[in-house]
């Protein structure tokens, strides 16, 4: 495309503009955790510090129990991602090879479990879960996220299982394979590259639940998430800025990496979820 | 090889019937084509007879065994795909193989076999490569590779040589058919050309809506086309059809009386003549008539003349509606230049004439 | 007849044969029928009936008390109910607008070719990676009374001649999360905007230079009519998170300052285990899904295939 001058710096400069803009926020949070509270507590505020104190990540992380945290977490988003795969990959399997007649019927409640509040959801649960006796325990969390991941998953496996051929399993079955068979030799490994991407949408979306986390476990320190235990850093009265954005920076951080990971691919299961 | 019986197997989905009452029986080593335009039933009919599809009711046998309701792995049938339907995860080598795998053939009987087959067709060298590098027509051998290397009894082909460009179709229906010669297995084969039917088929089973409209060789199907539709489909390009009075003797063509000789009693119905372009000629004949062409396509030493006929209704059975408007065709062997609205002077000789009834479109 | 030894074991329970092949679909089908009735389905009907109760803390299993329709009636009547929904309204609007600005004029943006574009996309829509409860560390430190980035800058501007206290005053309070919200949001729009952008075929742009139409005419006559479907989708969704979202507004303002930034999400919440109130709370909270259940399908009315 043919730009003139003008034109190309007006483009590229609003790109850096809106980049700008746009990572501020991020750029602040590691500027805050950096600085020393002297500096914090000053105005106008320094936009970076002086001398940088890399150690508050250490103290940090020695000081609070954000291994602890960063653990939990990642045990609940691997126990969610687990169950939810293991449930939308047959479903979004079924849906895509065979007959529309639960189509329908599925796709409406996956419109409805798209509109649930999960602080609906978490009222009925948090009684149910209680009567179990399992309060206090992840696998509430691993079982109460899937509420938020199989709707989107199942939707966004059907979508993508769609662009594979039927031909495939028909061929697999030719040669003697069962109709599973055909599933796990053939179609499978084909679509690893939606599996992967799915699972690690289902993961950040474990990663994300607050709410889940904050009504079941709210009384078990040892089994807080990250989320829950940033959000305790926040004193009544004072809280330490410098602290808690070093903390958070370690809570975004594995997020991140999965983002980057998860980019290319987001788009098509996004919109195959969404948008069919 | 085996022969294939099929006994009025059918197809309904709901109300809507896919597939009429459908009996046919496959000596050993036959090469049977189905073919028919879209949503005819071919495709459908080979899916049940691979066992992807349940039928509604029939029975389909294999060699005197009952495969009816039997598992497409069991049947020792192999298939070829419209779109190849290779495996993109495995090598070539394993796309022919897995088949073999699934039945616990040895492993230096697998190495073996399909060592075998890729060298019949002429991909020895492309063994441990994947699909994706891989153009079409080397697919479409693999997947042929991969349906000959189980020694299967028959081969089923659902519109294999659709994909490719036409150049490489061609090329390769020779190939098939030199394969079938060499190899001498069953074979049923699915597509909508005609061309391919009649090129490759020992039998040709002519479809329309679910229903089989003839069955026979290549040659008789051209010659004695049984119905109109048979008539019209056949033949490239399409015979030319038009309604004409009958009298008792004589049919009115072109405006000059034509005798033909009828058995049947057709006077209530009508009448509808066919001629095949091919049977038109230049100048002078036993039936004689003027034109004025309204289009002349040159190719080469051929000529298709494009003419109009008022006096008579021009049928055209089945979807061609958009032939209609050009009118007849004559095709005629002619170099040098015809023109346009010049008065043209055209002949057939009217024992090449097609008579069909116009009620029942059944030839007489 | 064939030549090779083949093993083909026979199988009990065959599905491979035609008759039963379909019945696959059901049996995969079952696992995620099961988990969706239990966790989603069951929980649910339970919702609903705690609404019709008066209900402390619920327990299941327990004698069911009376049904009344009194949590309902007292919704209704209450000023604090009308107050959220106002909230929730004004919410949803300023986010989504907010949003949908944002998001498509990054995607529009970043359509362009140019050096560094991969790059360019990663970066608009990081904040999408970044999960909520960080955000919100993010802003509301930038918006702390005291020390914060923007009260300083906007006091130095000029815009106010103190301090604004932006998470204990109402007004700014509701902007503060406005705000988040919006930067948590237009990822999405952007990204779904973008997938649009680049479904609309480049022979539709060509054939419109032909006819003589200059880039707002063909913004306005081609890029916004494909995208319209895209971009209904797009606000319902987003609309449905703000309906829905609590990590931001509890972690920041927890739904005040005085009840300025409770949208229903946080009243249910609240009503169930900040006053130990389960009917009151789940009537509350099947009232919103109504809320949301309507809006969504008459927004996109015959539509809503395209949501699934």
């Amino acid at each position: 495309m043919n730009r003139t001058p003008l034109q190309s710096i007006l483009l590229y400069g609003t790109v850096i503009f809106a980049a700008t803009i746009i990572l501020f926020p991020i750029f602040w949070l590691f500027n805050t955790a950096l600085s020393t509270t002297v500096e914090l507590t000053q105005l106008p505020p320094s936009f970076w510090p002086e001398e940088a104190q890399w150690q508050i990540f250490t103290k940090v992380w020695n000081d609070r129990p954000i291994p602890l945290w960063l653990w939990n977490s990642t045990i609940t988003a691997v126990g969610s991602v687990i169950l939810s795969m293991t449930v939308s990959v047959l479903a979004g399997y079924s849906l895509s090879r065979f007959s529309p007649r639960g189509s329908h019927g599925m796709g409406l409640f996956i419109l409805t479990a798209k509109m649930l509040p999960a602080t609906l959801l978490v009222i009925p649960l948090f009684a149910i879960f209680r009567s179990i006796g399992l309060i206090g325990s992840l696998w509430t969390l691993i079982i109460a996220h899937s509420t938020l991941i199989v709707p989107f998953t199942t939707w966004m496996l059907k979508g993508y299982f769609d662009t594979i051929p039927r031909e495939l399993e028909q061929a697999a079955m030719v040669d003697g394979c069962s109709p599973l068979g055909a599933m796990f030799r053939v179609i499978m490994p084909v679509s690893m590259p939606g599996l992967a991407a799915t699972a690690l949408y289902s993961f950040v979306l474990s990663w994300a639940d607050y709410a889940y986390a904050r009504t079941f476990l709210v009384n078990s320190q040892g089994n807080w998430t990250a989320n829950m235990g940033i959000t305790t850093m926040r004193g009544e009265y004072v809280t330490d800025w410098n602290e808690i954005a070093a903390a958070a920076v370690f809570v975004a951080i594995p997020i991140m990496v999965i983002y980057l990971f998860l980019e290319r691919y987001l788009v098509g299961g996004l919109t195959a979820g969404a948008e069919k | 090889m085996a022969k294939i019986s099929i006994e009025n197997v059918h197809k309904d989905y709901g109300d809507f019937t896919a597939l009429h009452p459908f009996s046919l029986e496959i000596q050993d080593g036959e090469f049977v084509v189905l073919v028919g335009p879209s949503g005819c039933g071919k495709s459908t009919m080979l899916k049940i007879l691979a066992g992807l599809e349940p039928a509604t009711g029939g029975q389909i046998r294999l060699d005197d065994r009952d495969v009816t309701d039997l598992a497409p792995g069991d049947r020792d049938i192999a298939m070829v795909f419209q779109n190849y339907a290779l495996y993109p995860h495995l090598t070539v080598r394993q796309n022919i193989g897995f088949g073999l795998k699934m039945r616990k053939v040895s492993s230096n009987q697998i190495a073996r076999k399909v060592e075998e087959a890729a060298k019949t067709l002429g991909v020895s060298h492309l063994l441990d490569r994947k699909p994706k590098a891989l153009s079409g027509g080397q697919r479409q051998r693999v997947a042929l590779g991969r349906a000959i290397v189980r020694e299967p009894q028959a081969f089923l082909m659902d519109e294999p040589l659709s994909n490719l460009d036409a150049k490489l179709r061609v090329h390769m229906r020779a190939e098939i058919s030199a394969l079938h010669n060499r190899i001498g297995v069953t074979t049923v084969y699915v597509t909508h050309d005609q061309i391919e039917a009649m090129t490759m088929a020992d039998r040709v089973v002519l479809m329309r809506d679910g229903v089989i409209q003839q069955i026979a060789d290549p040659d008789t199907l051209f010659q004695k086309p049984v119905n109109l539709f048979a008539a019209g489909f056949i033949g490239s390009p399409g015979m030319n059809l038009l309604s004409a009075a009958f009298d008792g003797a004589m049919i009115e063509m072109f405006g000059k009386q034509v005798p033909v000789n009828i058995q049947e009693n057709a006077q209530l119905g009508g009448v509808i003549a066919g001629l095949r372009p091919e049977h038109l000629e230049l100048g002078d004949g036993p039936v004689t008539f003027q034109v004025r062409p309204s289009l002349v396509e040159s190719l080469g030493s051929e000529k298709y003349v494009y003419f109009h006929d008022e006096a008579h209704h021009i049928v055209r059975s089945g979807d061609a509606e958009e032939e209609n408007d050009k009118g007849l065709i004559a095709r005629v062997s002619h170099t040098g230049h015809l023109s346009e609205n010049e008065n043209l002077t055209l002949s057939f000789d009217p024992a090449n004439l097609y008579l069909f009834d116009a009620e029942t479109e059944r030839a007489l | 007849m064939a030549t090779i030894e083949q093993n083909l074991k026979p199988r009990r329970f065959d599905l491979a044969r035609p008759s039963r092949q379909h019945l696959l679909g059901y049996i995969l089908l079952a696992p995620a029928v099961i988990l969706v009735a239990l966790i989603i389905i069951y929980p649910l009907f339970i919702s609903v009936d705690l609404s019709f109760q008066n209900v402390k803390l619920a327990r299941i299993g327990s004698a069911r008390k009376a049904f009344t329709l009194a949590n309902y009636e007292k919704l209704f009547a209450s000023p604090d109910f009308w107050l959220a929904c106002w909230v929730t309204v004004k919410m949803v609007t300023a986010v989504t607008i907010g949003s949908l600005l944002v998001g498509v004029s990054t995607a529009l943006l970043v359509n362009n070719k140019f050096r560094g574009r991969t790059l360019a996309r990663l970066v608009m829509a990081l904040p999408w990676a970044v999960p909520e409860i960080i955000a919100v560390v993010m802003f509301a430190w930038i918006f702390d009374s005291t020390f914060g980035l923007i009260s300083w800058l906007i006091w130095k501007i000029g815009l106010t001649t103190e301090l604004i206290a932006w998470v204990s005053t109402p007004g700014p309070a509701f902007w503060a999360i406005t705000v988040t919200m919006i930067w948590k949001g237009f990822p999405f729009v952007s990204i779904m905007t973008l997938a649009g952008l680049q479904s609309i075929p480049d022979d539709f742009y060509a054939a419109a230079k032909v006819d003589g139409a200059n880039a707002l005419q063909r913004f306005r006559w081609i890029t916004l009519p494909c995208l319209m479907p895209v971009l209904g989708v797009t606000l319902v969704l987003v609309m449905l998170w703000v309906f829905r979202d609590f990590s931001i507004i509890k972690t920041m303002t927890d739904g005040g300052p005085l009840k300025s930034t409770t949208t229903l999400s946080i009243m249910t919440y609240e009503q169930a285990f900040g006053f130990f109130k389960f009917g009151y709370a789940s009537a509350v909270g099947v009232v919103t899904l109504i809320i949301c259940v309507v809006a969504s399908l008459a927004m996109l009315g015959r539509g809503s295939k395209a949501m699934y």
